[in-house]
């Protein structure tokens, strides 16, 4: 079974879990937790891989501690994302980079998680879902983080018609899925 | 990665509910009790003012204690959306700052019908030197409870939530002092407690970003 990662699915799950629903929370956790992985991966560039799975933990745990402090009348993305945020400025602050969490990082941070820009990005990864890992990576690494073909081409190691022919599949896929509307 | 399903699992096992209010229930339970505790203080360490009966009936008295509480409700306020990761502090500077400044129209007009020899007594009193440190003294238990219930909350401006939870405790602090206090000058009280108020919010930033950490 998948999980959405859309605000309102993941909100749902948030209130059964404070209602002290088991599996709801199980699942909720499940699906932060592939978020996580996303969010800290795109902003940890150097970080190790244990590294950014200590992180996710972390925040697992902080935000299993703090659960009290979401307000059902809010949404749940903004108060999740906003723990992510301060989890990975913390880590940072920890390895002596403070300046650099704080300037860097904070703005960029800041226009990437008003809400508008946070649903827009929990659509699109929705969206995403339906393609094959293969495909989302192309779509995320040229379409979303604007790399070039050549690239991504040298960096998957597939020839630069390989990829152009992937993204045009992939996009053709979206074009689909979006007009039927699924 | 094997680690992370061990946490997912032993986090939702034995998963408890949490109430509706929760966040509510922990600040009145860690405020109300040191605010208890420091009014105790000051009715056993200095007792309330000796001309209690008369202070009664008396508007600066009333309006010493407005201040105050006032300052205390909305910097209580803005700390309690501070604690939660998503909130922030509102409009707490703009609603301070118009009650400092309805506090400086009171102390103007106070000046403006006083006879300018009382002035000096109206600004300095007989305790402007003590006043900033006893309301520190005061402010510290409700400083203490704050501090408590923030470290189980999720504040992630640690250095502004400290900053205005000691102006919380400090107008709190101020208006438990303003029970012993026998000072009716308006300026003396916009001077001297907003300075001892803003010593506690100056703790609070100070401490903040070490203590508040989570």
């Amino acid at each position: 079974m998948t999980t959405s990662h859309s605000e309102e699915a993941l909100k749902a799950l948030m209130l059964l879990s404070l209602d002290g629903d088991e599996a709801a929370y199980r699942r909720l956790l499940t699906a932060l937790r592939v978020l996580l992985v996303g969010y800290y991966s795109r902003r940890m560039g150097a970080a190790t891989k244990a590294d950014m799975e200590d992180l996710v933990q972390e925040t697992l745990l902080a935000l299993h501690s703090r659960r009290s402090t979401y307000d059902r009348d809010r949404p749940f993305t903004a108060w999740f994302f906003s723990i992510a945020r301060y989890k990975l400025i913390d880590h940072h602050r920890g390895r002596g980079g403070r300046r650099l969490a704080e300037t860097e990082l904070g703005e960029e941070i800041e226009s990437d998680f008003s809400e508008d820009a946070l649903t827009a990005r929990m659509d699109v990864e929705r969206l995403l879902d339906g393609l094959s890992p293969k495909q989302q990576e192309l779509i995320r690494q040229v379409k979303l983080e604007g790399q070039s073909v050549a690239d991504t081409a040298s960096r998957t190691g597939q020839s630069e018609s390989a990829v152009k022919v992937g993204i045009h599949r992939a996009l053709k896929a979206l074009g689909e899925k979006l007009r039927g509307g699924s | 990665m094997r680690d992370t399903d061990d946490i997912i699992n032993s986090l939702a096992s034995n998963l408890k509910p949490v109430p509706r209010n929760a966040l509510r229930g922990r600040f009145l339970a860690g405020v109300l009790p040191a605010l208890v505790v420091s009014l105790l203080l000051m009715l056993t360490i200095v007792g309330v003012r000796v001309d209690m009966a008369q202070a009664l009936m008396l508007p600066v008295f009333w309006i010493k204690s407005a201040y105050n509480a006032l300052i205390a409700i909305a910097a209580f306020w803005a700390t309690y959306h501070l604690a939660r990761p998503d909130g922030s502090e509102g409009r707490f500077f703009r609603v301070l700052l118009a009650i400092v400044f309805a506090m400086a129209v009171v102390a103007g007009i106070q000046l403006m019908i006083a006879p300018p020899e009382t002035y000096k007594h109206m600004i300095f009193g007989s305790s402007a030197l003590h006043c900033p440190f006893l309301i520190f003294g005061f402010a510290l238990p409700i400083f203490t409870g704050t501090n408590w219930v923030l470290r189980r909350s999720a504040p992630t401006d640690l250095r502004l939530t400290g900053f205005i939870a000691g102006i919380a405790a400090g107008a709190a602090g101020a208006w438990v002092y303003s029970w012993f206090c026998t000072e009716n000058g308006m300026p003396f009280v916009l001077i001297w407690y907003s300075v001892g108020i803003l010593l506690v919010g100056g703790l609070g930033a100070l401490t903040g970003p070490r203590l508040l950490r989570w």
